[in-house]
């Protein structure tokens, strides 16, 4: 017997065991998950009015033809863009930024701990809520309350296209930073001290400290996160579905919300799904290449 | 005052004012459940009034009331989460710790379908869950979540998995367990924890879930996330109903979170530590 | 048979690398047999061959008359103690030592007592109901014992089980080892780096240097007739020195010293490698003058660092007395002690 056969037969248990433990989750995924994956495909190459059931007509690569000359797409994809850009940077920055605070006051950590468990664990949905209900609203929300104390006046914080956009950006780093605050705490703190005792004797300052030995470091740390947040901002939905609906008008659409009000709004489920494919191929593109980098 | 004391009063302060930024909406949320529909719309907002259960009693009781919504959503977050486990834990064992046939392409498609936008996947199941009569039913729902539950459980779990020296399953099989009793009696033990955190984060993301509620769910099968838009009306928001329904919708998971936060902070950075430092 | 090993012709690839080649080993019942050598050399790799966790990638495992070379490691009745012990933590040491009884359904009152009685060997039968984590280092490496000899097996396997103890303890239960070992005639197979340890407890041993087996024979043998030079290099504290020499019409040249060695007039002339340990090379009236620059005082001996025309000797001597550095000293080195190896080969020559 070869050597090759030899290991085959030994391994051979093992292999059919951890086939048996794996299969279930395989065939769940495969059944929730590929199959109406393809069935999307198929959707988006077709024309399917929810309102005239029965009525689906193939159209080929029609959707997304129509789809390159929508402008409401492009401000969507736009959109998109600048959403997931800009708040996963300011999580970033701000969560890190805090972590680094943090770390030099450790008798106050279980109180920004539990403080930043409380928007993760809500639902985003009451999250685009409250701050729709309780915060933003003009005249009474604490936001506009702010602002005309200041001196800085009532504005229609989810009403002025602007605004909204700044508004919904806001929402979501505000769920969103204390998740890269914890988990950079969690990496500063690993840290080996001993490296920071040994620059401080070569007499490094605080800022080089920081550039040339931390960043470093926790670099695989920021990428994942980054990672992680960048995969959630793509597919962000309901907070700003509870905070403007995509409005005023369709300014604060992404990709996401665009894919859903085409599709059960306006009921042209083709279209929706030709959408929602785009923004498929979008979210693997942006994943693989962070995963390049990752290596 | 010495620079360094300085310092670190500015700090705190800044600390201080991130810590109320996070924690003020639900302060607020609080406030205005306790307050008159009348009171809630006063201008400047009051912080002094007599708090009142009115919209408590609405919600929780009222025509419109949310019990049977929070029910709902317990036994949905329930059984995703049972069936997630049952289904997660051998297989991120398979993938930890033996020789799985295939394991690099299998490892990357479970990853690959976490990548998936939900918006992806809502459209052809409103398709096919309507042709198969599983649209606003509870194993429609509950399926549907599995679809990201399973795959974050799978990579969650299979980090700790990876933790546990081999060596005890080594001296298990040498003491004549059969693959089973190793995992069943010496592996599963040890990942007890891993297995609570698992749970704590497949029930918050399954009890949180929207747009597969709103989209497959209905009148039957209607998550409390849902339920809250009922107080949302185009004439008059019942602005203290809203708080009051939202923070018993959540009250579940904030109470979970509060409780299991040493839990959810090494769940959520499970990665964190094993990334950092390596030079 | 009960307990003997043979291995015939093991080698083993992880992949392209090349971990064992060309193994082989015939230990007997009731021997205890020790695997010797540096890390990496491949000793614990043959260990776990023989427990059935790695498969050899070519060659033969025979135990106890039967062969084993595709058996999984639950039916070779072997037992085996892991250098970290590998307890299971969240049983208690009742249920740790009880586990391997309980996999093939022994019933209950067997395994109450049997598991009272392989404690009571090892001396922990007040901790039954202690966790793993709540025992000291040499408690928890009694306790890795007990689960093993509680099955009465065959086959004894150890990987390094001292190392995680302080040297003290790692002396103490060194004995304890052995007499265990004697007491229940169970064949052991013992690997480690340590070869005091291995001279210490075996009745044999193998030395592995770089995947393959250099000597094999009893503690005296190996000791006394090393193999090669790294062999002798490897065994002995302070190890033996060795010298590079040209041995010529049986004189060898050893730096700047010549030494006369009729003895080795047979092997002609070539570049040889001289050793002699320390504790053989004499200090006194006569013998190859050197210079002490460095002394060692341990308490009963001193170790002394020679200069011999550029060389180093080091030399171990009874004694208490610091002998001052650049003091200049006789060294005699004994004809008889000397071994001489081929400095190409390293292997022994006479």
């Amino acid at each position: 017997m070869s050597p090759q056969q030899r290991l085959t037969l030994v391994e051979k248990p093992e292999r059919r065991f951890a086939l048996t433990l794996v299969a279930p989750g395989v065939l769940v995924l495969a059944v929730t998950t590929t199959f109406p994956l393809v069935f999307l495909l198929w959707q988006s190459l077709q024309n399917i009015n929810l309102a005239m059931p029965g009525m689906e007509r193939f159209v080929g690569a029609d959707n997304y033809v129509r789809m390159w000359g929508d402008a409401r797409f492009w401000a969507a994809f736009a959109f998109t863009i600048i959403y997931s850009g800009v708040t996963v940077s300011l999580q970033l920055v701000i969560g890190l930024g805090m972590a680094l605070v943090i770390l030099q006051i450790p008798r106050a950590q279980w109180a920004f701990r539990m403080a930043a468990i409380l928007p993760i664990v809500l639902a985003p949905v009451v999250a685009g809520l409250f701050w729709r209900s309780l915060m933003l609203t003009p005249d009474f929300g604490i936001v506009d309350f702010a602002s005309r104390s200041l001196g800085l006046g009532s504005h229609n914080w989810l009403g002025d296209p602007t605004l909204a956009r700044v508004s919904v950006i806001a929402i979501h780093t505000w769920q969103w930073t204390p998740f890269v605050f914890l988990y950079m705490l969690a990496a500063l703190a690993a840290l080996p001290a001993d490296l920071y005792e040994a620059a401080r004797i070569d007499r490094a300052s605080a800022w080089r400290r920081f550039v040339h030995i931390t960043l470093p470091l926790i670099r695989p740390a920021i990428v994942v996160v980054v990672i992680l947040r960048i995969t959630v901002a793509l597919s962000a939905f309901a907070a700003i579905y509870a905070a403007t609906g995509g409005g005023p008008g369709t300014v604060t659409e992404i990709i996401n919300l665009y894919a859903y009000r085409v599709s059960f709004v306006e009921l042209s489920l083709g279209y929706g799904a030709a959408a929602a494919v785009v923004l498929l191929v979008l979210t693997m593109l942006v994943a693989g290449l962070l995963f390049r980098i990752r290596r | 005052m010495t620079s360094r004391r300085l310092r670190t009063l500015a700090l705190m302060a800044v600390g201080a004012c991130l810590l109320a930024i996070w924690t003020v909406p639900i302060l607020l949320a609080v406030i205005t459940s306790l307050k008159d529909e009348k009171e809630v719309l006063a201008y400047p907002p009051t912080l002094w009034f007599t708090p009142t259960l009115k919209a408590f009693d609405a919600v929780l009781f009222g025509p419109t009331n949310i019990l049977g919504d929070l029910a709902t959503s317990l036994i949905v977050a329930i059984a995703t989460t049972v069936l997630t486990i049952v289904i997660a834990v051998p297989a991120a064992y398979a993938f930890a710790r033996l020789k799985l046939p295939g394991r690099k392409p299998l490892g990357f498609y479970v990853l690959a379908t976490q990548l998936v936008p939900p918006i992806g996947l809502i459209i052809p199941y409103f398709l096919i869950l309507n042709r198969i009569g599983w649209m606003d039913s509870y194993r429609g729902l509950v399926l549907i979540y599995m679809t990201f539950s399973l795959p974050f459980a799978i990579w969650l779990l299979v980090s700790y998995f990876e933790d546990i020296p081999r060596e005890m399953e080594e001296a298990a099989l040498i003491d004549r367990a059969s693959r089973w009793q190793a995992l069943w009696h010496v592996v599963l033990p040890q990942a007890r924890g891993a297995i609570a955190v698992t749970v704590i984060f497949v029930f918050l993301n399954a009890w949180n879930e929207f747009l597969f509620a709103v989209v497959l769910g209905g009148a039957n099968v209607r998550p409390v996330t849902v339920s809250m838009y009922n107080y949302i009306n185009t004439e008059q928001t019942q602005w203290a109903q809203l708080a009051a329904a939202a923070l018993m919708a959540m009250l579940p998971v904030i109470v979970l979170g509060l409780a299991a936060q040493k839990h959810i902070v090494n769940g959520l950075t499970a990665g964190a530590v094993k990334g950092v430092g390596r030079r | 048979m009960k307990g003997a090993v043979e291995l015939k012709g093991v080698g083993k690839s992880f992949g392209e690398t090349r971990v064992l080649e060309d193994v082989d080993l015939e230990i007997r019942p009731g021997e205890f047999f020790s695997l010797l050598g540096p890390s990496g050399s491949g000793k614990t790799t043959t260990l776990r061959i023989i427990a059935g966790l790695e498969t050899a990638t070519e060659g033969t495992v025979t135990l106890s008359g039967k062969d084993a070379t595709l058996l999984p490691p639950g039916d070779r009745d072997v037992a085996m103690v892991f250098q970290s012990y590998a307890l299971y933590p969240h049983m208690t040491v009742f249920d740790n030592i009880a586990f391997p009884l309980r996999m093939i359904r022994t019933p209950a009152a067997e395994i109450a007592d049997a598991v009272r009685a392989a404690a009571a060997r090892v001396r922990i039968d007040h901790l039954l109901e202690r966790r793993p984590g709540q025992l000291s280092g040499g408690q928890q490496q009694r306790c890795a014992l007990a689960r093993a000899i509680v099955r009465k097996p065959a086959l004894f396997l150890l990987d390094e089980p001292l190392s995680n103890l302080d040297a003290k303890l790692r002396v103490e239960t060194r004995v304890e080892l052995k007499r265990l070992q004697r007491s229940l005639d169970v064949t052991a197979v013992y690997v480690t780096h340590d070869q005091e340890e291995a001279m210490s407890l075996s009745d044999r041993m193998a030395i592995f240097m770089d995947g393959r087996i250099v000597q094999t024979g009893s503690p005296e043998d190996v000791f006394s007739r090393p193999a090669t030079v790294q062999v002798a290099a490897f065994l002995g504290n302070p190890p033996m020195n060795v010298l590079p020499a040209h041995l010529s019409a049986g004189k060898a040249v050893v730096g700047s010293t010549t030494l006369d060695l009729p003895r080795f007039g047979a092997l002609g002339e070539r570049e040889v490698v001289l050793g002699i340990r320390p504790s053989e090379v004499t200090l006194g009236a006569a013998g190859v003058p050197a210079t002490v620059t460095l002394c060692e005082v341990l308490g009963d001996e001193v170790i002394l660092d020679l200069d011999l025309g550029g060389l180093l000797l080091r030399v171990k001597s009874p004694g208490r007395k610091r002998i001052p550095e650049g003091e200049r000293v006789l060294a005699g080195i004994d004809p008889e002690r000397l071994h001489v190896f081929d400095r190409a080969s390293g292997a022994r020559l006479d």
